[in-house]
């Protein structure tokens, strides 16, 4: 789930950032630890099914716009991520294969000889690996809490510092899913997905990740 | 031959690029200050939205919002929440580009969505404006730098047909804004006559 949720905030777009300050956090005094216990992690999920919400905060309109939907993951490559309002928007990634699907029309993403696309698949092998916290294209600091844990990661990488500042990843100290993304831009604007209700490892059956 | 050939064009030049599709309108009496009953009362408005440029298609929320000092901002973003753009329209008729994305911002693409947006906000400077008639519609012609703009109402302005931004000759964008509720209409459409560029807009609740 790590690995799609990240290449799904590079689908975004979207983000610069500021530098965040994380009140109640401290530093991880076990870096290796927490990086073994990720990867162990990861590939133990073998499917998350859950509800999320998402808020575009626009900070100069001081208004957000909030979207609601469900999202299926099931390994190896498999998202599905289904708006439901305010509006219907479906993406689905299976693989290489990436289609969009709005009100009015059916997309098919082409990832051959996009560069931000192939940083993507490097940044979900990394995540296969479990070491996308090593990911050279970020320089990730990794702090806790009693709930989890917070990764803060700034793309060195020039290309995908146009999209994004900073990326925050809340991480669930008992299960070490991604609870909440904090995308961060350059304008103040920031774009975070809460995910809810998460089933682990529960059935989902291959169809699901058809864009239907 | 060649004779042919040049009637020919004549004849073409004649019954289409040539000919004013206006040239039929007589001025008649009326108020053109009817038409700012239409002004979409936008104070925090979303609206599900299409684009479908040339081979393109972009799907997102159109968020347009009336802000304390009477500007309006209208932002666009996909649905996963990628800006596309951010513009300002003032209260005196200027215009502020916020944000637009890399790949987007070409002068001639700000242009024609600023261009767009000011059609669907619906704040003609009415001075110099006549009405028209073609004896089934009334046209508010207002002047413009290359054309006109006619705001096509029924013949006693309690319903608007469509909006055509026009050159001298004919209409380049058609826009109707239709199944107004509150004051604000539910579903907007913006379509340039001379290449593939529409864009519809849904309202849906925020």
């Amino acid at each position: 789930m790590r690995r799609w949720i990240i290449a799904l905030m590079i689908l975004c777009g979207v983000v610069q950032a500021n530098a965040q300050q994380h009140p109640g956090y401290k530093p991880v005094t076990d870096v290796a630890g927490f990086k073994q216990q990720f990867a162990t992690a990861s590939r133990q999920t073998q499917s998350i099914q859950c509800d999320f919400v998402q808020e575009k905060n626009l900070s100069m309109l001081a208004d957000k716009i909030t979207s609601k939907g469900k999202f299926w993951f099931k390994k190896e490559n498999k998202v599905r991520m289904e708006y439901t309002t305010p509006s219907y928007y479906l993406l689905v990634m299976n693989g290489k294969d990436i289609r969009t699907k709005d009100g009015q029309k059916e997309s098919h993403v082409s990832t051959k000889g996009n560069k931000l696309f192939e940083q993507i698949n490097r940044i979900t092998v990394d995540c296969v690996q479990g070491n996308v916290v090593d990911n050279a294209d970020f320089k990730t600091t990794i702090l806790e809490n009693a709930a989890g844990y917070l990764l803060e990661m700034t793309p060195v990488n020039k290309q995908l510092s146009q999209y994004f500042k900073t990326i925050v990843l809340l991480v669930d100290r008992k299960d070490l899913t991604v609870n909440k993304i904090e995308m961060y831009e350059a304008g103040g604007d920031n774009t975070t997905i809460s995910f809810l209700h998460k089933q682990l490892n529960v059935n989902i059956p291959d169809a699901t990740f058809a864009a239907k | 031959m060649r004779l042919l050939l040049l009637n020919s064009l004549l004849l073409l030049c004649l019954l289409t690029s040539c000919t004013n599709v206006y040239k039929g309108l007589q001025k008649t009496s009326g108020n053109p200050a009817c038409i700012t009953q239409f002004r979409p009362q936008f104070d925090n408005t979303l609206y599900s939205t299409q684009v479908d440029v040339m081979k393109h298609h972009l799907s997102g929320l159109l968020f347009i919002k009336q802000m304390p000092d009477s500007s309006q901002r209208v932002v666009f973003a996909n649905e996963m929440g990628f800006k596309f753009f951010d513009f300002e329209f003032t209260k005196d008729g200027q215009f502020i580009k916020h944000y637009m994305m890399d790949k987007m911002d070409k002068k001639a693409v700000v242009k024609t969505l600023r261009g767009d947006f000011e059609l669907v906000l619906l704040h003609p400077d009415l001075q110099k404006a006549t009405v028209k008639t073609d004896g089934h519609f009334h046209y508010v012609v207002v002047p413009t730098a290359k054309g006109s703009n006619y705001y096509i109402t029924d013949l006693s302005c309690t319903k608007l047909e469509r909006i055509e931004k026009s050159s001298s000759r004919k209409p380049v964008v058609k826009a109707w804004l239709t199944d107004y509720k509150n004051g604000v209409p539910d579903t907007i459409l913006i379509r340039h006559q001379a290449f593939k560029f529409n864009i519809s807009l849904q309202r849906v609740q925020k």
